[in-house]
Parts: structure tokens; sequence; C-alpha cells
């Protein structure tokens, strides 16, 4: 573990600085008579005012649950995908990948309708409800959240993985594992995951800020009472505050992959040299 | 370059896709030998041969082919055609004012290091960029509600939002990259033999950056696309919107139509009436990931481009 506490309050305070600058904004250009006028500690979705507190940290909660759970499934279908493409022959490899750059260009928001619509489909012709596709009053589901948020970054970090495993199989301790007599099989789980995971913590960033905005747009579609909704619905101080409740926990996170991923590369120099 | 671009089937697909469509938008009316406003018409009810009335929108593909009707009747299929101009053209020029702005901005001066737009640029990490569009684009239209302003004005407004939102994390690239090119050994002598900075940039900054700049432009055509696709969802629509009541006396129902006739409009329009006309809703959506996936095909034959200019 490797954090100075130093360098993560240098990055908070220019997080504080750029919210409390974006959330001005739109007072700044447009005029502050447009911004309608309600108790500051209040959100309104469509013409009712809700308390922010203690509402938002149940919806938080929420949010984050949907948040976590999707990036570890999409994280583990990743990982055993790309386990199962090595095995097959390096034609229906390619063919793979082909597969991975059209799915990945799906937009976030075709993905979560299609998927709303598959299930209603299949209860529509067998009856058989496979989740809950809507929420309702007092009753979060979570199945369809976590699948559909999960699928986007399970493609992405599937194809980035097998772009690494292409890398990694051709380095000399493949060969001398070969040689010695191990199946690939072997070397594939015990060798070359435990490289390649540790090559995609780099990835983390743009992972994590793809998900936080498919976030949103699951929440909106699904009508999910989530942060992303009250960060929708709110102005000025309290957009500032729910915006620090999503920014301070994650900086935080990328503040320590970020110090421990630099330090990982600097030992390979060092290693190489 | 162009001709090295010229060499990857998959990127001359792309933009042949692109272009084709553009094409297709513009001259639909004489290609498929319809009437444009026929076609694009308000069609009340539905009558059999006897002229009977047998339904009422939306209508299904099956009722009206090739692909049903919205809410008031209108042709999904020609609309999403009609549409594409318009969502081609803004995306490429909201795409294209982004990439001149930052540049511009980063050539100002070059040496500093922007720290307030870094300080945005780290606080936009944690926030959708949907979300930073729509609190803008809402107090806009609070605004022209209040004291209404011309359409041309409004949509200007609404582009420079639309702009202005994917400018500072361009600027924070650009200022790294332009900077590693100011500190190479050769623009250093180009300085000491008394060139002027004018000259540098035009001369030796823009010719090295340009590959990285068509990369960094069909990404942030992509990048617009899902950004109106999303406003689309949230009902804010490029152009304005005009309400029109449905329903009867009883249990009015006011429906914002867009006014511009481009897919985020189309989705937008559509999303609360979902479940009635999936169709309604599916079909620009899958034109958006046609488009975007062509986009994809573009940029991945600029990358194996610029992989094999290295190697």
């Amino acid at each position: 573990m490797n954090f100075s506490l130093g360098s993560y309050l240098k990055r908070l305070r220019s997080i504080i600085i750029g919210i409390l600058i974006i959330s001005i904004l739109p007072a700044l250009l447009f005029g502050t008579n447009t911004q309608v006028e309600q108790n500051v500690w209040e959100y309104s979705i469509k013409n009712l005012k809700y308390p922010l507190f203690p509402d938002v940290f149940e919806k938080y909660q929420y949010s984050m649950t949907i948040f976590f759970a999707a990036l570890f499934t999409g994280l583990a279908v990743a990982l055993i995908l790309t386990f199962l493409t090595t095995l097959l022959p390096r034609f229906l490899q390619r063919v793979t990948y082909g597969l991975l750059t059209f799915l990945e260009s799906l937009p976030d928001l075709f993905i979560v309708v299609v998927l709303q619509f598959t299930v209603i489909y299949i209860y529509q012709s067998t009856g058989v409800l496979v989740a809950n596709i809507s929420n309702v009053y007092n009753n979060p589901i979570y199945l369809l959240p976590i699948l559909t948020l999960s699928i986007l970054p399970a493609i992405q970090l599937f194809k980035i993985a097998l772009l690494l495993m292409k890398d990694e199989q051709h380095k000399p301790y493949v060969t001398v594992g070969r040689a010695m007599g191990l199946s690939r099989f072997y070397i594939t789980i015990v060798h070359v995951f435990r490289n390649i995971l540790t090559s995609l913590v780099q990835y983390y960033k743009t992972i994590f800020v793809f998900m936080l905005s498919n976030l949103f747009i699951v929440e909106y579609v699904f009508n999910l009472n989530g942060i992303m909704n009250v960060l929708l619905n709110t102005k000025g101080v309290a957009f500032m505050v729910t915006a620090l409740m999503i920014a301070i926990p994650f900086s935080l996170l990328f503040e320590i992959a970020e110090s421990n991923t630099i330090k990982l590369n600097k030992q390979e120099e060092e290693e190489a040299a | 370059m162009i001709i090295k671009l010229l060499k990857q089937p998959q990127a001359i697909i792309g933009f042949l896709f692109i272009t084709g469509l553009l094409v297709f938008s513009f001259y639909w009316p004489s290609l498929l030998d319809v009437d444009k406003t026929e076609s694009l018409k308000l069609q009340d009810f539905l009558y059999d041969d006897e002229g009977r009335i047998i339904d009422a929108p939306p209508y299904s593909p099956s009722q009206v082919p090739p692909l049903g009707s919205d809410m008031f009747g209108k042709h999904i299929f020609y609309q999403a055609i009609d549409g594409a101009k318009y969502t081609i053209l803004i995306a490429l020029g909201i795409a294209l004012f982004r990439i001149l702005f930052s540049v511009g901005i980063t050539l100002l001066n070059p040496r500093s290091s922007f720290s307030f737009l870094n300080d945005i640029v780290q606080a936009t990490l944690y926030l959708p960029t949907a979300i930073l569009a729509y609190i803008l684009m809402n107090s806009l239209i609070m605004k022209q509600s209040m004291e209404p302003m011309s359409t041309i004005k409004l949509i200007m407004l609404q582009c420079l939002i639309l702009i202005g939102v994917g400018v500072p994390p361009l600027i924070s690239t650009f200022s790294r990259e332009i900077r590693a090119i100011l500190n190479k050994d050769y623009i250093t002598n180009t300085f000491a033999l008394g060139s002027k900075k004018v000259y540098v940039y035009h001369k030796h900054v823009l010719p090295e950056l340009s590959t990285k700049l068509v990369l960094l432009f069909a990404q942030q055509v992509v990048q617009t696309l899902i950004l109106m696709a999303h406003l689309g969802v949230l009902a804010i629509f490029i152009g304005g919107s005009a309400i029109v009541v449905l329903g009867d006396i009883f249990s009015p129902m006011p429906v914002a139509i867009p006014l511009a006739g481009e897919w985020a409009g189309i989705i937008g329009m559509n999303f609360a009436k979902i479940k009635a006309a999936p169709w309604a809703i599916l079909t620009p959506l899958t034109f958006f990931a046609l488009l975007i996936f062509a986009l994809n095909l573009i940029i991945q034959g600029i990358q194996n481009c610029l992989e094999t200019h290295k190697s």
C-alpha cells in the first residue's frame, strides 16, 4: 500500500474548486433568475420537492451497491470469457475480437432499452417475469440494473484482457514454461492471468468514468431512486454537495490506484535496467 | 496519411457508410420515389379499403411498413432517414469546433498548465457529461421561457453549450501533447535561429499533431452522438420544442415535439411511450449504433495507420 495524504489533498482541492465552478456556471451564464427558487436542501422531481437529507444516504448506498456489483460481475465475466477464448483456435479468436469491436460501439442507451424489451418480451410470450423492469415505490430492483450496467464494462475489459493476453503469450517465461513441460492450461491460469490482472488495473480510470456515465442512464431509464437522479434534479449548493459525495470516495480510490500503479511501473523499470 | 488510410478497408467501409447515409438523407424523396410532405405528414387514423377506421396511432411495423409510426402517425423510417443529415452534420460541426477551440486556446499560451481548467477536468471525471450539459441546457430553456429569443440564437447557444462541455478535457490533452512537441530539440533550435512563434506553430507543431487531431476528431464525433442521444432521452432537443396537447379533454397530455428532426429528438419524443411503441425508439437507436460503429471502424483504421507509421 502506497499512499500520500499530501497529494490526495491537492487533488481534492482541485476537485472542490472544479465542482464549485461548475455549480455556479449556469447562474453565471444565464442569470440567477433562471434558477428555480427552492429551499437549498431540497431537490425536485416532476415539481414535487423532497428534502435532500437524510434520503440521499440511502440512495447513495443503493447506487453504489449497483455500481460495484456491476463492476465485479463485469470483471468476472470478462476474465472467464478471456480464459475461454484462449482455448479457442486462432481463427475463432480473431472472429471474437471483431465481434467485440462491434459490440463496443453499441451505445449504452441501446443496450438498456433492448434488455428492457427482452424481459418484457419473455414475460409476454412465456409468462415468466425474469426480473422487474422498473422501480416501484419502496421496492428497489437489483438484478436487471446490475446486469445492464455490467455488460459494457465487461466487453471493454474482455477486449483489453484479450489484447494483453496476446502480448503476454509471446513473453519468454511462457516459452520456458512450455519447455518445462507445463500444459498451456496451467500456464494460462497460474502465470499469465496473474500478470494480466496487474496490467488490467491500469485501465481503472477509463472503466470507472465510463461506468459512472452509464450508471446515470441506467438509473434514468429504469427509474431508479439513485444518486444520479438526485444529482440531475438539484441546483446550486445541493448539487455541489451531491457531486462531492460522488467525487470524494472515487478520487480516493483513484489516488490509491494511481500511486500504486506508478510504483508498479517503477519496479518494472528497475527490473528492466 | 490519406493514402495510408485508403489501404485500410475498414476505414473505407465506415467512410462510405456515412457518406452514403448523408447523400441518401438529402435525396431520399427522389431516390425512393415518394413525396416528402406526403410521407412525413401526420396520419390521424388508419383506414381500410372501404374507408372505415381500423386503427389509431401508433401503428406497428406490420401496419405501416417498413418500420411503423410514432404517436402522431408519422413514419419512423422516413423520419429517421430525413433526420440523418441533421444528426450527422450537427455532430460533425460540434466535434470540429471543439477541436478548433481547444487547439486555439492551447496555442494562445502553450506553456501554461491552465490550472483552473485542470480543476474543472478533475471534477468532470466524476460527473457524467450528460448531467453537465443538462444543467446548462435546462437553465437556457428557463431563460428562453422568460425572455423569448429567436430559434437561430437558441440553436447557437445550445451548440455552444455542447461545444463547451467537451473543451476542457481536450485542452488538457492538447497542452500535454504540444508541450511535449515544444520540448523537442529541433524546436528549441528553430527558436534559437530566430523564427517567430506563429511560424513554428504553423510549420512544425500542427503537422506533427495532424494525425492525432484526426483521431481525436473522430472520437469527439462519437462522444457528441452519445451525448445527443442522452440529452434526447432527457427531453432536451436541439432547436427547441413545441408543446402539443394530446389526450382527451379530461386528461390533457402535453407532449414536447422537437422542431429539428434529428434522431435524438425522435428518441426523446417517443421515450415516454416506450412500452406502447418500442419500434419508434429502437429504430433511431439502431441508426445511432450503426453510425457509431462506422465511426469506430474509421478510428480503428486511423489507429492502424499510426501503428504502421511508428514501426
